[in-house]
């Protein structure tokens, strides 16, 4: 009875340690998993705000006031930041939902930036077709109003030098 | 009195400028004029938002306070990258000349986005942990940057010049180029020098 005892307890005790390794180990390599999940979404994060930031340029490029959207290109940079900050402290759950975070704030900045090119693209050439038909319109108006004028002082000079009596200087030789 | 050839020359320069009036709607969509000269400021400023008071003698355990600020004149929106380092003084500074940064390990990066024009401010506050003594030497083990904790075991010779144990708070600059889509050092840099003076 007393042998059956100790080799249930050994047998125990062995099971115990490999449970506890196999635990640890697994641990280990999920801390590790996380770790490089958080790595890896950090970098997207990172990535998406370039990409976001590019869709700000074309915007940009096209007319469009593009202050709001650096101010939140600002704020994922900033979460971004945390999310780095936080990486390098160990805590790898935090980096993981502020890079996510991040990365969505970046998304949101570059679907916002195509819709502010369309608007801007299409004001841009509202704004280019009144100009043209202003120039196209106005240039001939004042030409011809111009050339009336002109016609009209000619006129008025030739009359009034016409009309001018010539003086005979008394000094004047003969 | 003008002659009337006189007269038709003032008719048309006026006639000329304006044509040119009412055009320049459409030329100013056309025709771009060049801007002005293109660049970026990089500053630091102490914690009363001055240029004064700067932390300088230093010690581990406290916190110190700078204010970094960036101003955008490069013509139109950018990314930039305000990057903190620090050194000892025999470790390399940014190269202006080959445009090439410090190869120090990053501290702490700001992403600063800024449209023409516009300027950004960002707090700095920064202090030291693990600050041990030596014979004629020190060393820092960790910089704490914005409440994180970066370990740096930088050590500093003593400099019998100056009578202190120096190091150097740098702040470089760096631009986003979206063709590369990659980050560039934008040749400019701000550093102040820091006297390590106790433990605590």
């Amino acid at each position: 009875m007393n042998v059956l005892n100790v080799r249930f307890a050994r047998n125990s005790s062995l099971l115990l340690v490999v449970f506890l390794g196999i635990g640890l180990l697994l641990n280990g390599v999920l801390c590790v998993a996380v770790g490089d999940e958080a790595s890896l979404k950090i970098g997207e994060a990172r990535d998406a705000i370039g990409l976001a930031f590019e869709g700000v340029l074309v915007a940009e490029g096209a007319g469009a006031n593009v202050s709001g959207l650096t101010v939140r290109l600002d704020e994922a940079g900033r979460v971004l930041g945390d999310a780095e900050t936080a990486y390098g402290e160990g805590n790898v759950s935090v980096a993981f939902d502020k890079a996510v975070q991040s990365a969505e704030l970046a998304e949101g900045v570059k679907n916002d930036a195509v819709g502010l090119k369309s608007s801007a693209l299409a004001g841009a050439q509202r704004v280019f077709r009144l100009s043209l038909a202003f120039c196209v319109a106005g240039v001939p108006v004042f030409a011809v109003s111009l050339l009336i004028v002109w016609w009209w002082f000619k006129r008025f000079y030739v009359r009034k030098l016409l009309r001018l009596k010539p003086e005979v200087a008394s000094d004047a030789k003969a | 009195m003008l002659r009337l050839e006189d007269w038709k020359i003032i008719f048309a320069a006026v006639g000329l400028i304006g044509v040119l009036v009412l055009a320049s709607p459409v030329l100013s969509l056309v025709v771009r004029l060049p801007g002005g000269e293109r660049f970026s400021e990089l500053y630091m400023l102490g914690p009363g938002r001055m240029a004064e008071d700067y932390p300088f003698n230093v010690q581990a355990g406290r916190d110190y306070l700078v204010y970094l600020g960036v101003v955008n004149h490069l013509g139109g929106a950018e990314y930039y990258s305000v990057v903190v380092k620090l050194r000892n003084a025999s470790e390399p500074l940014p190269n202006g000349t080959s445009v090439t940064p410090s190869p120090l390990l990053v501290l702490y990066r700001y992403s600063v986005f800024l449209v023409e024009g516009q300027s950004w401010e960002g707090a700095l506050s920064f202090g030291f942990d693990g600050v041990v003594f030596g014979e004629n030497v020190s060393l820092v083990g960790k910089v704490l940057v914005n409440d994180a904790a970066v370990p740096v075991d930088k050590v500093a010779a003593w400099d019998s010049v100056n009578s202190g144990y120096y190091y150097q708070l740098v702040v470089e600059l760096w631009l986003y180029n979206a063709t590369e889509r990659s980050f560039g050092y934008h040749n400019r840099f701000v550093s102040r020098w820091l006297n390590m003076t106790g433990s605590l």
